[in-house]
């Protein structure tokens, strides 16, 4: 039996015009009809989590996720269609829900970990412990108003963790908290997992989805794109989004460029007519994740023979700093003439940025850098990360101890 | 259904107990004066209308401040419940939006915090029955069924309001005004024999009268209630829980939304 069962879903919020939210406001406006809009937040979302599973609910702002998260954790309705749940839900939705900023530490514990849903007997043998764990002893006695906002999350995380979950819905918890914070709470994550726990795990950090979760649900616009094996489904998410959406081209201009551009140059001998990136598995996109391959084609069209041409590539960061550049003519690559239309590759094999919008700049030029053509940073794409490291890109090292 | 929906509630008795409790403390800001404070209230209350009515208005009442002082206990109660549970809801958003549980569950606590600050204040009157010297008759049987039965009446009238409260924010405005209006209208300050003849029938449709003229009876005058008081407040406590959690559970899908 599937412990979490969504069938035919849908989330249709009403958004009146005119908010109504008092009896006077309602006897007056009983005779004036007034409008709403609707907003389908889900549409017919299917799937079903089993025993043990870590399911990843990933999509951009607005698709949907936290509504499909907050349906499964009963606090807002389906409009139509079921969720069955079989077995008791904790909810890391937010932490510290129900804080008395007038208590002491010790107090609030024990009414946090009663919300949580931990016996009464546990909650007083425990507490040194949870205490202990947010490094807090010193604070028990100590009302909330005077903690540090990071005093309360450690301690709301602390409680929280004292939980036996069979079912953690999580909602980008990992987002709050500083580096060690985080850190925590994969352990402690990964140690639910290892015994067993159902995770439902929203994020927008598709490096901690890649590790934690065994199948992922793409969710876009309250539509659901793809359910399936994680790193199939990131693959899909980052690789898959831009067909007929956005070809990569700078200031959203379509492929051919216009002439008089002022980040175009050269006598156009030999014109560059289009410039592709392709990603791991030969799709044409202007998304990335870091570490994977990546393939230019540059496209040409020369107007007369011409020999000995030498094409090259620059790349800027968003900022416009210039991080690396190389042509034919350094790489060693000789090209006796073109003519006519052509392409021209460049193999890169492994991306080392991080994450980040990147210009590119292309070019072909004579061997003494007369310019044929020169599109100064007019593509673009974006890398997605895929480790935590951080940075603009990533040096390949080991620690030693 | 109902039966599942009470066994939730069993499963939550640890977190109903807990927010009453904290509640409780949260009134009187966790300290000793806080409580001391609670207790002054009702007796200065008690005071001003003793002098008031006894000695301008010339009330003739057997044991006249133990009546007042029965009356204005159990109506407090009853005014406090429905006024911290028509907030149970609309005042805690992040509870409400963030996390579920039954959502019963706050207004049902929020009515024992009432209780708890009730029973906090009939010290007081313990202490005067007492002084007056007041003997206890087998009629006190019936306080407790008074009591349950009053209980429930609040808590149906607390689950309408708490759930109205969400969709009409000026409920509170107008049941403020209605909850002055019937202090006046039930007998608290005076008997229901100076009601002229034919206020009386319609002063006792108000459960609150007979709830009070009964307790008053068995607590204080050795009397026994009438068995037709005790089953218009059986019924009637039976039909504003039924109408409260009705009107609530009809309500409850949209609280996380429209709060």
């Amino acid at each position: 039996m599937s412990i979490i069962e969504v069938s035919d879903l849908h989330k249709v919020f009403r958004i009146p015009h005119e908010k109504r939210n008092t009896v006077f406001e309602t006897l007056t406006g009983l005779f004036r009809s007034s409008g709403y809009e609707t907003f389908h937040a889900l549409r017919d979302i299917n799937f079903t989590v089993e025993e043990g599973e870590a399911l990843g609910v990933i999509g951009e702002n607005g698709s949907g996720k936290s509504t499909l998260l907050k349906t499964i954790a009963r606090i807002i309705r389906p409009t139509d269609g079921y969720v069955r749940v079989n077995g008791k839900i904790t909810p890391f939705l937010e932490l510290g829900v129900g804080f008395q900023q007038d208590f002491t530490a010790a107090e609030n514990v024990r009414t946090y970990a009663t919300i949580m849903g931990i016996q009464k007997r546990e909650i007083q043998a425990k507490l040194d412990n949870i205490l202990n764990f947010a490094d807090l002893e010193k604070f028990r006695d100590t009302k909330l108003k005077n903690f540090s906002s990071g005093m309360q999350v450690r301690l709301a995380f602390a409680t929280a963790i004292q939980t036996n979950p069979e079912i953690l819905l999580m909602d980008e918890v990992l987002a709050v908290g500083d580096m060690e914070f985080q850190q925590k709470c994969i352990d402690v994550l990964n140690q639910y997992r290892n015994e067993g726990v159902t995770i439902v795990f929203v994020s927008h950090d598709l490096g901690s989805v890649r590790r934690f979760c065994d199948r992922t649900l793409l969710l876009h616009k309250g539509e659901q794109v793809v359910l399936g094996d994680t790193q199939h489904v990131i693959d899909s998410y980052v690789y898959g989004r831009n067909e007929g959406e956005d070809t990569g081209q700078g200031n959203g201009g379509s492929g051919s460029l216009q002439e008089g551009n002022t980040n175009r140059w050269g006598n156009r001998k030999i014109e560059i007519t289009g410039v592709e990136m392709y990603d791991k598995f030969g799709n044409k996109s202007v998304r990335f994740n870091s570490f994977d391959s990546m393939d230019i084609r540059i496209s040409y069209k020369a107007h007369e023979k011409v020999l000995d041409p030498v094409f090259g590539i620059q790349l800027y960061s968003e900022k416009g700093e210039q991080l690396f550049g190389t042509n034919t003519e350094i790489k060693g690559v000789i090209i006796d003439h073109v003519e006519g239309e052509g392409h021209i590759d460049l193999k890169i094999e492994r991306i080392p940025m991080l994450t980040g919008r990147f210009l590119l700049t292309v070019a072909v030029h004579t061997r003494d850098n007369r310019i044929y053509d020169w599109h100064d940073k007019l593509y673009r794409f974006d890398v997605y990360p895929t480790c935590r490291d951080s940075g603009l890109f990533h040096i390949p090292c080991t620690w030693g101890f | 259904m109902v039966l599942d929906h009470l066994k939730e509630l069993y499963q939550y008795r640890n977190l109903i107990w807990n927010l009453s409790l904290s509640e409780f403390k949260l009134r009187y800001k966790n300290s000793i004066l806080g409580y001391f404070w609670s207790l002054l209230e009702p007796l200065l209350m008690l005071t001003v209308l003793y002098l008031v009515f006894s000695n301008l208005m010339r009330v003739q009442v057997e044991h006249y401040q133990l009546f007042l002082l029965l009356g204005i206990i159990l109506w407090n109660f009853f005014s406090r419940s429905t006024g911290i549970g028509m907030f149970s809801i609309v005042g805690k958003p992040g509870m409400i939006k963030k996390i579920y549980f039954p959502r019963d569950i706050f207004v049902i606590s929020s009515c024992i915090t009432a209780l708890l600050m009730s029973l906090f204040e009939s010290v007081v009157f313990v202490i005067f029955m007492f002084i007056f010297r007041i003997p206890i008759s087998s009629t006190i049987m019936y306080v407790p069924l008074i009591l349950v039965l009053l209980f429930i009446f609040s808590l149906g009238v607390s689950m309408t309001l708490s759930a109205l409260n969400v969709y009409f924010r000026d409920m509170q405005f107008i049941w403020d005004v209605f909850m002055q209006a019937a202090f006046f209208g039930t007998p608290i300050l005076y008997t229901l024999e100076m009601f002229p003849e034919n206020l009386r029938t319609i002063a006792l449709l108000n459960p609150m009268a007979r709830i009070i003229i009964s307790a008053r009876n068995t607590i204080i005058y050795s009397t026994p209630a009438t068995t037709e008081d005790m089953i218009y407040i059986g019924v009637s406590a039976i039909f504003f829980l039924v109408l409260g959690y009705a009107v609530f559970m009809k309500l409850e899908p949209g609280f996380a939304e429209e709060i």
